[in-house]
């Protein structure tokens, strides 16, 4: 998908219906873009809120477009989206009720009155913009609860939710379009179809329909307890923290209230699915459990994978995310001495351009090791294939330890080389001045002196 | 466009219907007749004949004409079906190159969808008769049991016939369909169709104009044909008793025989007795012998009564899967020439609580659903939709050797669904998933649709990689698979196309010999 810019700022991405962002494999950094999407946001507000540079977040958004992670809608029909269901959040008010059967059964079936993006519309196409409409307008509420898809209060029984699944079927199974040239509608169909028939198999089922209600039921207590920030008894993951947090954890305990929520609100409540999540959950706390014994016990590398595995399983948990920072860190630093390790044996043998690349490598991980620095430096300059590069390590090596004769000779001899003979010239002397008895220093400053 | 024709392949009869002025019409062949007997032969002299003509001289061509291969298309050559069919086929089943089985008639080969293919083209050729004009497009039927390779195969042989298939449905379906055109009401209904060669039962809901199909259950090995072949060992025997002659080996008089037990059991549903009677069905030392039997109702039901029983065991489980008892069925409809036979209608009206209705022919009804699907399919306005489902369950093997469904037989498509699975062994790195097709809870047992390797799995211990296997089948009925891990997010999928008998070579030269074919018949 290739959008112009301007066109793409216009855009409001939501998640696309049926997804669970907790199987997505993802970073941390693109974690927290995908709980910024809640079909409200446009996109050029998630550039500067998405916690990544801007041409992260386009490259990040239009990756997921690509997959179907996420679905983009125009600023207005989220507009009137938003107006349709009131946003949820802290400034929402508490809702007064504990958590009761009624709480949502009180949602009303809502008319389809969603505003779609027009530029969709194709009069080519070999169905009636009317339907056209009507197809785009049902798809934007797929993510809606089952009942209220098909047009139902909760309490509907079996027999309306038939009728229902029978009219919606016969407006949108594929079949009514068969062999029309219906382009991106046909697939938009079957989208639409598949969900309806999901919403009637599950609705018509009575075990699956009971963990629904008693799913809706928890995401009515979540929100009513998100509402004051400091709740004695949010059953959401992250309010298993200390209740007297800085204010930017608090903030972060928030979003990932709202974040839990939102994942309540997308449509895959089923029975099936809530089990999954709970093993999804249970599985990242083992990781994670795992990882900090790994971490107590210094075996770093282990105790970095494990607690990767279990953001991976459960990506909202800000208590993982915060710990794996501390967890990343150790184990780049173990990284980088195993890479040291492997450079230096190189050295011994004498393979500049293998021990080169190994220093290369231990920097990404500890770029402020003075020693790699200053040994990279001194292979670049004397591989000489690039001295900009060696250039740039001796420099980096002279910052962190200035008062090291070598590092300021190394440097010299570099913008020697470069044919910046003033530049050499000062650093030579410093590093004379550091180590009068450096001979090789001598030497390079006299060969300055000779040009 | 043109017009959309509906057609019923049978085992043994086939029938082709239209929509004419919004009224579903049955096209009656060139003698008159509203089906024709799905049958394929080669004369002495080298003619090809089809239907009422292979038929009226089936008794004295018996090794080269063909009936019934709807037994055997699609099937492989060492299934058990196949296998009885060479055992009581008076015609010659080989093994094809692709271990499929052909039927060699003299000195030329036929695989089964070119059979079917010929019967097809005599019904395409019927309606254009009838319609005076050409015909491309049809809907076409099939036993609710047949899997993937059997309905790719008919699909074949409807393009070998110049036809472009527009759907293959369930013969109840298209059944209840026929029962359904035009009611306004709000019923469920039971779909009773023993036909020559199998059973089908189907549960179906209408309402509002939408038919959906709650279950269906069958056996593509029982029908009218077991009738027929329990008489013929019963007279077999009895002219044993008799003559002290076996006629087992000869395959004239196993024709004749084959007749006249079809014809005594169709009268046995209007008669209390029936006489068969066979002048020199054989000769030995002591002259030509004659067979000359009386048969009562009684016997008969005697003969079959356990099949009828069996038939009434698959309905049960059929309504189990529907999850409905059987007084909850407002109507039972009857389809199939079997179902003539009061001891059927009985047997059914007994378990149902109710007497079966009557208002649809149950020769016709099928092709005439067929018809009602091809025009809702291509109407502008859609007064009716057929929610369609898959025959069989769909899933992967799992360790063991089990058979793990992720899609149910009877799910409505299109349609799309998950599992989340595992490893097996410590750090395994790649799992294999096989997709299967079939209703056994041992894979082995079961259809292999197409397989491939998930590669790149993070090491971890048994059990603790997650792969998300999903299955996705859409409008078409096209199947996709695919598998994650989710914790790389790796993917591989594939799209299982049903597999024919026939590659798609096979299938061009066979049209292209048709055509040779068709030329020379032109004088």
């Amino acid at each position: 998908m290739h959008l112009g810019r301007s066109a793409q700022e216009g855009q409001v991405p939501a998640l696309a219906p049926g997804l669970d962002p907790a199987r997505l494999p993802l970073s941390p950094a693109e974690g927290f873009l995908l709980s910024r999407i809640d079909g409200r946001t446009p996109w050029k507000l998630l550039r500067e809120i998405g916690g990544l540079a801007p041409s992260e977040v386009d490259r990040c958004l239009e990756r997921w477009l690509e997959e179907g992670v996420v679905v983009v809608a125009s600023a207005k029909s989220a507009k009137s989206a938003a107006a349709g269901s009131p946003p949820a959040g802290p400034s929402k008010p508490a809702s007064p009720a504990a958590p009761s059967k009624a709480a949502p059964a009180a949602a009303p079936p809502r008319p389809a009155a969603v505003a779609i993006d027009e530029s969709l519309l194709d009069r080519s196409l070999d169905l009636t913009v009317e339907a056209q409409r009507r197809i785009l307008a049902f798809e934007q509420r797929l993510a809606e609860p089952y009942h209220q898809l098909l047009g139902l209060s909760a309490d509907a029984d079996t027999k309306a939710v038939k009728r229902a699944y029978f009219e919606l079927s016969k407006e949108f199974h594929p079949d009514r379009y068969f062999r029309r040239n219906t382009g991106p509608f046909g697939a938009r169909l079957e989208r639409i179809f598949k969900r309806i028939l999901e919403a009637y198999e599950l609705l018509s089922d009575p075990t699956a329909r009971a963990e629904i209600e008693r799913a809706a039921e928890e995401r009515a207590a979540v929100e009513a307890a998100a509402a004051p920030p400091a709740a004695p008894s949010v059953p959401a993951p992250a309010a298993s923290q200390e209740p007297t947090e800085a204010p930017s954890t608090a903030a972060a305990k928030a979003a990932s209230v709202e974040a839990t929520k939102r994942l309540r609100q997308l449509p895959h409540l089923r029975a099936a699915h809530l089990k999954q999540l709970a093993e999804r959950r249970a599985k990242a706390k083992r990781f994670f459990e795992s990882g900090m014994a790994a971490f107590k016990a210094e075996r770093w590398l282990e105790a970095a994978g494990s607690v990767r595995l279990a953001i991976a399983f459960d990506p909202t948990n800000e208590a993982i995310r915060e710990a794996f920072g501390d967890v990343q860190r150790k184990a780049h630093d173990e990284r980088a001495k195993q890479l040291l390790r492997e450079a230096n044996a190189a050295l011994d043998l004498r393979d500049a351009r293998n021990a080169l690349r190994l220093f290369e490598e231990a920097l990404l991980f500890k770029p402020h090791d003075p020693g790699a620095n200053a040994t990279a430096a001194r292979l670049a300059f004397l591989i000489g294939d690039d001295l900009k590069k060696a250039k740039e390590y001796a420099q980096q090596a002279c910052e962190l330890e200035p008062n090291v004769p070598s590092n300021r000779r190394t440097l010299g001899q570099i913008y020697a080389a470069a044919g910046l003979a003033a530049n050499a010239r000062r650093e030579l002397e410093a590093a004379l001045r550091l180590d009068p008895k450096d001979l090789e220093a001598k030497e390079a400053l006299r060969g300055l002196g000779r040009r | 466009m043109g017009r959309v024709i509906g057609i019923d392949l049978g085992t043994t009869n086939s029938c082709v219907a239209v929509i004419e002025n919004g009224q579903p019409t049955v096209i009656p062949n060139a003698g008159g007749y509203k089906t024709t007997p799905s049958m394929f032969a080669i004369s002495q002299d080298g003619k090809r004949l089809v239907g009422h003509l292979a038929k009226r001289q089936a008794v004295t061509n018996a090794r080269h004409t063909v009936y019934a291969s709807k037994r055997l298309i699609g099937r492989r050559f060492d299934a058990p079906e196949v296998t009885k069919v060479i055992e009581l086929a008076p015609y010659e089943v080989v093994r094809g190159p692709n271990d499929d089985p052909r039927i060699q008639l003299g000195d030329k080969v036929f695989t089964c969808p070119e059979i079917s293919a010929i019967i097809l083209r005599e019904m395409k050729r019927i309606a254009e008769e009838h319609l005076g004009e050409p015909v491309r497009d049809a809907v076409v039927t099939v036993p609710a049991y047949f899997n993937d390779t059997q309905r790719q195969c008919t699909k074949d042989a409807g393009k070998i016939a110049g036809l472009e298939v527009l759907r293959i449905i369930n013969e109840p379906t298209a059944a209840a369909l026929a029962y359904g055109f035009g009611k306004k009401r709000d019923e469920k209904i039971a779909v009773y169709d023993l036909g020559g060669g199998t059973f089908d039962i189907s549960i179906l809901e209408l309402g509002s104009g939408v038919i959906e199909v709650l279950a269906t259950n069958g056996n593509t090995f029982l029908g009218g044909e077991d009738f027929d072949r329990r008489l013929v060992s019963h007279l077999l025997e009895r002219f044993q008793e008799q003559e002290g002659i076996d006629l087992r080996s000869d395959a004239m008089a196993l024709q004749r025989l084959k007749d006249a037990a079809e014809k005594a059991k169709c009268d046995l549903s209007q008669r209390e007795t029936a006489e068969i009677n066979l002048p020199f069905i054989a000769s030995d030392a002591k002259g030509p012998r004659h067979l000359n039997l009386e048969l009562t109702r009684e016997v008969l039901e005697g003969l079959v009564d356990d099949i009828v029983r069996q038939t009434l065991k698959i309905v049960e489980s059929c309504l189990a899967d529907a999850g409905l008892t059987p007084s909850q069925i407002d109507q039972v409809v009857l389809v199939g020439g079997q179902t003539r036979m009061p001891l059927v209608q009985n047997a059914v009206a007994e378990l149902f609580g109710k007497r079966p209705h009557k208002g649809v022919n149950p020769d016709e009804v099928v092709a005439i659903g067929a018809a009602i699907q091809g025009e809702a399919l291509l109407a502008e306005d859609k007064s009716l939709l057929l929610l369609d489902v898959t025959p069989l369950s769909l899933g992967i093997a799992t360790f063991g050797g089990h058979f793990t469904r992720l899609i149910e037989r009877n799910t409505t498509v299109p349609v799309r669904k998950g599992h989340i699975f595992t490893t097996t062994r410590d750090n395994q790195s790649a799992v294999k998933i096989r997709v299967l097709q079939g209703e056994s809870d041992l894979a082995a047992d079961n259809d292999l649709l197409g397989e491939f390797v998930l590669s790149g799995i993070r090491p971890a211990r048994k059990g603790e990689p997650e792969i998300e296997v999903s299955f996705d089948i859409d409008a078409n009925g096209i199947v996709s698979v695919s598998a994650r891990d989710l914790a790389t997010g790796k993917e591989q999928s594939i799209q299982v196309n049903a597999t024919s008998t026939l590659s798609d070579e096979e299938i061009q030269r066979i049209i292209d010999e048709n055509e040779l074919y068709e030329v020379q018949l032109k004088p």
